[in-house]
């Protein structure tokens, strides 16, 4: 191998991904070439100024990724709405009266049925082979069902597709731990309809703040939600976790833009009660609420700014 | 030994419980499709917001990855990690930005912005204020050297920055960069050579 191969090889080396033989070839090669050595090191001085500058890249800004998560989610609603209207019978191309009969009749005839729920969301097709009987039986009997169109009706296979909208009751018990009472809480925190719902679910969900998806959610409700209420509640359970870096940003989010001056109170007695006070974090403190409306938000940060030097 | 083996089984059971998800997902399971996205979506958002340097377009790239790999999903075959797949989508959205904002500075002259309207301040300082030097934590580390690391950066060509900004900042392994790129080790092993390269003759010239 040529010297220039092996300078070639020096970047891989630096980034580890020379194999075990080309490494020792490439060592033994750099204890005997002085300039390949020299290669080396200015190579590895430069290697050594981008590694410090990566250094801290693997941050983003906490804010950032709430607010992509929830524009993300946004859209998928738009999208699934879309999709969901399309099912709607006034739009639906195959809803007319004789498909109605042709269906009901292959029904009443007790051929293959399957049944297409559609519930805002695309949902997987259920076929009667793989619900069973009873579980059909159950959901027509418990759920009440809207909507309802003839998606399909082959009357050669005799094959029947339906779709609509089924409401069922539902009443689930379980711990905290376990991944679908979170899951319901989630959907509970996000159901814009009912703020009473979303102030108990934030309720529950902080008396255990501890995992990461529920920190995550109280910081979804602090940021975004509407009701005043919720957004308190929220804080409160995020409260002893002020010093973390993704809470700390949304405290300082809420402290900059949040309309109810109590909470934005409370956020900043968070921050201050939980930070140590570096004059960074002082000056960042200043910088969010030095123009606040309200005169108790100010004369905090200028005491917290004033102890810090 | 036994951490090993633990850790395999962990990953065993990852790998097998993503399956589960993207099948789920396949099926117009959107929770599963969430839970996906919340698998992924701090990395592809650092990959972005390093890419493109902005919040704003870090977050287009983001909602555009993850909304082309739902309409998509029903096509993927598993005959790559979901996690390759996603990357390979964000990063040619990174790159369709990246060159989206060269056709528009072509377009654009910041001097003529600012002579149209010279109340406003102009496009560049604008632009400035919103990359990721705004952020204070990052102003207050090496500002200077990471300015000029930046400026480096943009002598890259598309396919240079990008395999740097995955080896370099993101951490991945060459391999996982070639497949990502739908290429080979070899070829991102050589376009990192050709990155570095060009980034120490700029840097050593400043």
């Amino acid at each position: 191998m040529t010297c220039k191969e092996y300078q070639h090889q020096i970047t891989l080396f630096l980034y580890d991904e020379l194999s075990e033989s080309a490494r020792f070839e490439l060592e033994t090669h750099l204890h005997n070439c002085e300039s390949c050595q020299g290669a080396y090191e200015s190579e590895k001085a430069m290697h050594s100024v981008l590694a410090d500058d990566a250094i801290g890249w693997d941050d983003i800004p906490s804010d950032l990724l709430v607010e992509s998560r929830k524009a993300l989610a946004d859209q998928l609603d738009r999208i699934e709405k879309k999709r969901s209207w399309w099912r709607m019978p006034a739009f639906s191309v195959v809803f007319t009266p004789m498909r109605m009969l042709e269906s009901a009749a292959l029904v009443a005839m007790g051929l293959a049925l399957g049944v297409y729920v559609s519930n805002q969301r695309p949902v997987p097709l259920q076929t009667a082979s793989n619900t069973g009987q009873d579980s059909q039986i159950s959901l027509l009997r418990n759920g009440t069902i809207s909507n309802l169109q003839v998606v399909n009706a082959d009357p050669v296979t005799g094959q029947v597709e339906l779709a609509g909208e089924v409401s069922q009751p539902l009443r689930f018990q379980g711990k905290m731990e376990d991944d679908t009472v979170r899951n319901l809480l989630f959907s509970a925190l996000r159901d814009a309809n009912n703020p009473g719902s979303r102030l108990k679910a934030v309720e529950i969900l902080s008396q255990k703040p501890t995992d990461e998806s529920i920190e995550e959610a109280l910081i979804n409700a602090l940021v975004y939600d509407d009701d005043a209420g919720v957004r308190m509640r929220a804080l409160e359970g995020l409260k002893k976790f002020a010093d973390e870096q993704h809470v700390r940003a949304a405290f300082m989010h809420t402290l900059q833009n949040d309309d109810t001056a109590g909470i934005r109170i409370a956020a900043i007695d968070a921050l201050m009660a939980h930070n140590s006070k570096d004059p960074a974090f002082a000056k960042s403190l200043e910088e969010a609420a030095k123009n606040d409306d309200n005169a108790y938000i100010r004369s905090k940060v200028l005491q917290f700014v004033g102890t810090s030097r | 030994m036994e951490a090993i083996l633990k850790r395999t089984a962990q990953r065993v059971h990852e790998s097998e419980d993503e399956k589960l998800l993207i099948e789920q997902a396949q099926n117009g399971d959107r929770e599963a499709f969430e839970q996906l996205v919340r698998r992924h979506d701090r990395d592809i958002l650092r990959l972005a917001f390093h890419m493109l340097g902005n919040r704003e377009e870090a977050r287009e790239v983001f909602q555009e990855t993850f909304l082309k790999a739902y309409r998509s999903l029903g096509r993927f075959r598993f005959e790559s990690s979901f996690y390759t797949w996603i990357y390979r989508i964000a990063t040619n959205v990174s790159l369709d930005h990246l060159r989206k904002r060269q056709t528009l500075k072509e377009e654009i002259s910041y001097e003529s912005d600012t002579e149209m309207h010279p109340d406003r301040p102009a496009l560049k300082d604008t632009l400035a204020a919103t990359t990721y030097y705004s952020n204070p934590e990052r102003r207050l580390y090496g500002k200077e050297v990471g300015e000029k690391i930046q400026e480096a950066l943009k002598t890259l060509s598309e396919k240079e920055r990008l395999v740097f900004e995955l080896r370099h900042y993101q951490g991945l392994r060459l391999k996982m960069i070639g497949e990502i790129m739908g290429s080979t080790e070899e070829t991102a092993k050589n376009y990192l050579f050709r990155a570095t390269q060009k980034l120490r003759a700029y840097l050593t010239n400043v």
